[in-house]
């Protein structure tokens, strides 16, 4: 309820907040004003600070250099409990719930809960968390298990326990994703009640419509710094779309991949769902292409590519291989049928650490090396000449083919996972964020691969979350937002500012 | 958080799924884990010859003999093939605790068959490893299928395969009447060797050659080292799993036949004595040749330390309460030493 928030002395301000990891610099220099009585918009790509910044704030990462100061005074918060004490509560992405308590129970979940011989008090529980959720307008039953609520309730939930906690600062981070129009209509509300009540809200998201409708202020971070910070009603949305990019194309110029002309299809995706992942997906890919698919964490690009795999069971729809339809019940079965899919997470679903290079670059196709063909021993001798040849290819770096994966560094890991899909041969490649922890130099050599493979008249369906790679490698690009793909750009349509646009959701 | 499993050396998985991962904390201890590195890879191979030596030294006229070593090797036949036997699911990260039951149930089919129903005991015996299979399919079937806890699973299938071996035998205790071809199988020998010795040796080697030269041997350590990146890679985890399984079934079936065999007897419930020692084995074997992982030489390595100490303290005429202070101790130690080294690997 400040008069004037502009002029009061900020609640929170974080100074020149630095925090590097090995071969990472996650903030770069984040500076952010957090005032009472104010909702301030918390903007910028993935990877531009903005999780690392908010985790400053709950004490789970401890900045290198810079400070936070709450009310004037230097804080620094260690571990949730402390940064509770100043009055911080959370709202994350992933609900940090416990399912199987009551409403009542999460809500005062170590608040310390009213007692009388030792046991709780449900009567009295109940009725304080009822007071709290009639502040927010939340026609919640206390005693109903979290289990049995929606995900927008159980966020309501969320915000209920840092009132309860008496938190003057609410952080939210992406709370609407998952959410329906009415019920981000109401969280709106919410949210705007509590600010007038002198709470100051700090929301993160990559919907720059709610930044518009709900925000007073604004902050933008690009590559872990704070690059803009002004009142929401000083910026329009073509504005911010090209604070949030940089506006800059720094990426070295690659020629824009022509879209090759009569070449076959090679894959056909249609009507692929997932119910509530990835709704009615369509589209094909032909030999020689790169088709890059854009999106933000989370709008289903992981989940489609894994239904097609076969990784993932789809409810309905279906997959053809040059004009044939193939019936995909597994990874063995889209293997056999030319698709080969570089999954995201190489720790968890790449590699098998523990593996030496050589036996996690034969394991897809490891028949191929047998003594004898009908002898289902493999020949080391002849896995150890595939394995060298791919690790001079992809200039992994190790001391021998028989080093642990495990040792490696995680852009060699990665490209011991390429190795291996390479080995294995397919006609059509996805590669799932395959730059994800690779320096520059391992980019581009990425980028070469798929090159090569789309000359050599292979389908190449490229997952990105890095716009910039996607306009410099795709002569295609789709774009999904929350399950959908919702656009298509094709040859000179495709730039980092179309991109930004159709993922975003600006209208 | 990912499930933890149960393992020797559970990856543990560092990183958040956006934004960078985690530094791992620079390890200050680095040089006492090579340490304890090297204490776990050789330290029971050493603690094998010493017992070896100790026990030489204490009974110079029995020990160091080969008719010791013969009735080692003999009494630890049984033993092995079924550790050996466990070592594939344990390779997968499966458990099977079901084996000690299928071991009471295999011997009470194998012999009350045959006695008390009059088969002949080559059906009897035929039965008994038909049990060991489908008790090996249906463990398969519930943890790689349908997705069941493999300990709670075969913990529970444990107690259904001892209900059908006391159906069978209704618990008592059967010394007459066992066919001399039944009892020749184990008795028998063959170049001054018991049968028992060279049944194990080459149920042994098949499981080596499985576990170490063949694809699926491969497959199936990818799958303990990562089952999702198995999955991906196209590997029939499932079949595997479900495979492992078998292979502990008919060991056990084997083990059973053996047992009475031996004897020329049957007693109820007498499998869960292997229970322990299999298991231990096991792991102590995962701490030599190849520390961190299940191996089949370690295994091996791992019965023979077990039965050493067993009969090197019989001969010492301990009193049993003894011998079994002496004994868990000696596993307790070990097993702590392997997890070092585990934990380094």
């Amino acid at each position: 309820m400040s008069a004037n928030p502009d002029t009061a002395v900020p609640l929170v301000a974080v100074r020149g907040l630095v925090k590097r990891y090995p071969g990472v610099v996650a903030l770069s220099g984040a500076d952010v004003d957090v005032r009472a009585g104010s909702i301030l918009g918390l903007v910028g790509k993935n990877g531009a600070g903005k999780s690392t910044l908010i985790k400053v704030l709950a004490g789970v990462v401890q900045p290198d250099e810079g400070e936070v100061r709450v009310e004037g005074e230097l804080v620094d918060p260690h571990g949730a409990h402390q940064s509770a004490q100043l009055g911080f509560a959370f709202v994350h992405q992933e609900l940090a719930d416990v399912p199987n308590l009551t409403v009542a129970e999460n809500v005062q979940l170590g608040l310390g809960y009213p007692k009388r011989l030792g046991f709780v008090r449900q009567r009295e529980l109940r009725r304080r968390t009822r007071v709290i959720l009639d502040r927010l307008g939340a026609d919640l039953d206390p005693g109903a298990p979290l289990g049995a609520l929606s995900i927008a309730q159980r966020r309501l939930v969320m915000i209920a326990r840092g009132l309860a906690a008496d938190a003057r600062v609410l952080v939210l981070d992406e709370p609407t994703a998952s959410l329906t129009d009415e019920e981000i209509g109401h969280l709106h509300d919410v949210l705007r009640t509590l600010r007038d009540e002198g709470v100051a809200v700090v929301y993160v998201s990559h919907r720059l419509d709610e930044i518009f409708s709900l925000t007073d202020q604004v902050a933008v971070m690009r590559d872990g710094a704070t690059v803009h910070a002004s009142p929401t009603a000083a910026l329009t949305p073509p504005g911010l779309i090209a604070l949030i990019t940089g506006n800059v194309e720094a990426v070295e110029e690659r020629p824009r991949r022509p879209s090759p002309t009569g070449t076959p299809e090679v894959l056909r995706v249609e009507h692929m769902t997932a119910p509530g992942i990835v709704e009615d997906a369509s589209f094909a890919v032909r030999g020689g292409e790169i088709l890059g698919i854009a999106g933000l964490m989370g709008a289903g690009r992981t989940e489609l590519v894994r239904l097609i795999y076969g990784a993932d069971r789809p409810a309905s729809g279906t997959v053809s291989m040059h004009g044939t339809e193939v019936r995909i019940r597994g990874p063995r079965d889209a293997m056999a049928a030319g698709i080969v899919l570089l999954p995201e997470d190489r720790r968890n679903q790449g590699a098998v650490m523990d593996f030496s290079i050589r036996k996690n670059i034969t394991l897809p196709a490891l028949s191929q090396f047998r003594v004898a063909k009908p002898v289902p021993l493999p020949h080391n001798g002849r896995e150890r000449d595939a394995a060298e040849l791919l690790v001079k290819q992809l200039s992994i770096k190790a001391a021998s083919v028989d080093f642990p994966v495990r040792h490696l560094s995680g852009g060699n890991q990665q490209k011991v996972v390429l190795a291996k899909w390479l080995q294995a041969g397919a006609d059509v490649f996805i590669f799932d964020e395959p730059t994800h922890g690779v320096d520059v130099e391992g980019k581009q050599e990425v980028y070469d691969l798929m090159a090569t493979l789309a000359d050599e008249g292979k389908g190449v369906v490229f997952i990105s979350s890095e716009f910039t790679e996607l306009v410099g490698a795709c002569n295609r690009v789709l774009v999904m937002r929350e399950g959908r793909l919702v656009g298509e750009l094709e040859g000179d349509a495709i730039t980092d500012g179309a991109l930004v646009e159709r993922c975003y959701a600006t209208t | 958080m990912p499930e933890e499993m149960l393992s020797p050396a559970a990856a543990t998985v560092v990183g958040t799924p956006e934004g960078p991962r985690e530094p791992v904390a620079a390890e200050p201890g680095a040089r006492a884990h090579r340490l304890n590195g090297l204490l776990a890879r050789y330290g029971l191979l050493a603690a094998f010859v010493l017992t070896v030596v100790v026990f030489s030294i204490a009974r110079p006229d029995t020990f160091p003999t080969m008719e010791n070593l013969k009735s080692i090797l003999t009494a630890a036949s049984p033993p092995l093939i079924i550790a050996a036997g466990l070592t594939v699911v344990l390779v997968m990260q499966d458990f099977d605790l079901s084996f000690g039951a299928m071991i009471g149930l295999a011997s009470g089919a194998a012999v009350a068959l045959a006695v008390t129903f009059g088969w002949s005991w080559e059906a009897a015996m035929l039965a008994a490893l038909g049990f060991g299979l489908v008790a090996g399919l249906v463990n398969g079937y519930l943890v790689a299928v349908a997705g069941g806890s493999s300990f709670i699973v075969t913990l529970a299938m444990g107690t259904v395969l001892t209900g059908i071996e006391y159906a069978i035998t209704s618990q008592n205790t059967i010394y007459s009447g066992v066919s001399q071809d039944y009892v020749d199988i184990a008795s028998g020998t063959i170049l001054g060797l018991s049968n028992m010795i060279w049944i194990a040796a080459v149920l042994a080697a098949g499981i080596w050659l499985l576990l170490d030269r063949t694809e699926i041997g491969r497959f199936m350590y990818a799958i303990g080292g990562n089952p999702e990146a198995a999955r991906l890679s196209g590997i029939r985890v499932r079949t595997l799993r479900t495979i492992g399984f078998v292979i502990v079934g008919l060991s056990a079936a084997v083990v059973g036949i053996l047992i009475t065999s031996q004897s020329g007897s049957y007693t109820p419930n007498s499998g869960v004595s292997y229970l322990l020692p299999a298991f231990a084995a096991a792991f102590l074997g995962s701490a030599v040749f190849r520390p961190g992982e299940f191996n089949l030489p370690g295994t091996v390595v791992g019965v023979l330390f077990l039965g050493v100490i067993q009969t090197g303290l019989t001969m010492l005429d301990l009193q049993t309460y003894i011998i079994n202070l002496v004994q868990g101790g000696i596993l307790v130690t070990a097993v702590l030493v392997s997890r070092l080294g585990q934990r380094s690997a």
